[in-house]
């Protein structure tokens, strides 16, 4: 039993040197959340009065989405690749 | 089999468990290569900067707080380079960059002094353009050669920079775009010395269009367009 704990404590301290594992959802969730609020508020602000001043906000809002959205993929596939290999 | 027997059996099996999942978190690789550009395109959602109000103290803290991350990411690189920290640790991190700043750090620089020196219309493109010309110039090099890599860079830096300008004038959406996209494909392509291409594709068309909208200025015109983003309001 001490044997597995420290065994468990060890795994755990190299878990936590892995700071790309705890980067890596804050690289899909962020720009995903940043984005969605940028058309959120131009939809609430702009559309909803009517308003053309907050378009800005819609291309912003869609060219952080896309452009996240087209490396996130590879990257995503890439983690899942790699495990598949082991 | 009496309770205590069955929970030290549950909990000899949850530490299995335990130690297995861990084991399994553990051996998952993470692509150092898409892991660069990921955290590139990550740099994009700094904008949301522009959404924060504009009350008195969310100003100060604006300046405040992006500079403190600056500073802390300053000692954290020369903790490193001292040796003070191991190298290992840094994930993505590229073989040249083992005796000199990260890139990470000329980007943090340049993002603030974006943000504390230049208007959002200058700022705005400019930081898209690190965020994902840069990759794309990356990327694409492989499969189009540099030549056809570098002239695709321009036109997504143009497209980037007209959809920041689109309510400028006529001539000024032409003029900013094309000016604004070949200093930031020209600090992506030129190599200094001591500067990082992540710190010259955003400080080179900044400080150009900078220059020029002064410049315009004393001739009273001015070439600024209205504002992209709007602070929200409390």
């Amino acid at each position: 039993m001490g044997k597995q704990n420290t065994i468990v404590k060890e795994n755990i301290r190299r878990l936590l040197l892995r700071l790309e594992l705890w980067f890596a959802p804050l690289l899909l969730i962020v720009p995903l959340a940043v984005s969605l609020t940028f058309v959120r508020d131009w939809f609430i602000r702009g559309v909803c009065t009517g308003s053309s001043e907050f378009d800005g906000e819609l291309f912003i809002g869609m060219i952080i989405l896309v452009g996240n959205a087209l490396v996130d993929i590879p990257f995503l596939r890439s983690i899942r690749l790699l495990r598949k290999k082991e | 089999m009496t309770t205590k027997d069955a929970l030290h059996i549950t909990k000899q099996k949850m530490t299995v468990y335990q130690r297995e999942l861990l084991e399994r978190m553990n051996a998952i690789e993470v692509d150092a290569h898409w892991f660069r550009r990921a955290f590139h395109a990550f740099a994009a959602s700094f904008l949301f900067y522009y959404l924060l109000p504009d009350e008195e103290w969310v100003t100060i803290a604006k300046i405040l707080l992006p500079a403190i991350i600056v500073a802390c990411m300053v000692v954290v690189e020369y903790q490193r380079l001292r040796g003070d920290v191991d190298h290992q640790r840094f994930f993505g991190l590229r073989s040249y960059e083992k005796k000199r700043p990260a890139s990470y750090l000329y980007f943090g620089v340049a993002v603030l002094l974006l943000f504390v020196f230049f208007p959002q219309q200058i700022a705005i493109p400019c930081i898209l353009c690190a965020s994902f010309t840069d990759p794309v110039i990356g990327e694409s090099r492989h499969y189009l050669g540099k030549k056809r890599a570098y002239l695709l860079g321009f036109f997504v830096s143009f497209f980037l920079f007209l959809g920041t300008w689109y309510r400028a004038d006529g001539w000024v959406l032409i003029l900013v775009p094309f000016v604004g996209a070949a200093a930031a494909v020209i600090g992506e392509a030129r190599k200094f010395r001591y500067l990082d291409d992540d710190f010259m594709i955003q400080m080179l068309p900044a400080v150009i269009i900078l220059l020029l909208w002064q410049g315009l200025l004393l001739m009273q015109i001015d070439i600024l367009p209205p504002p992209v983003i709007y602070p929200v309001s409390l």
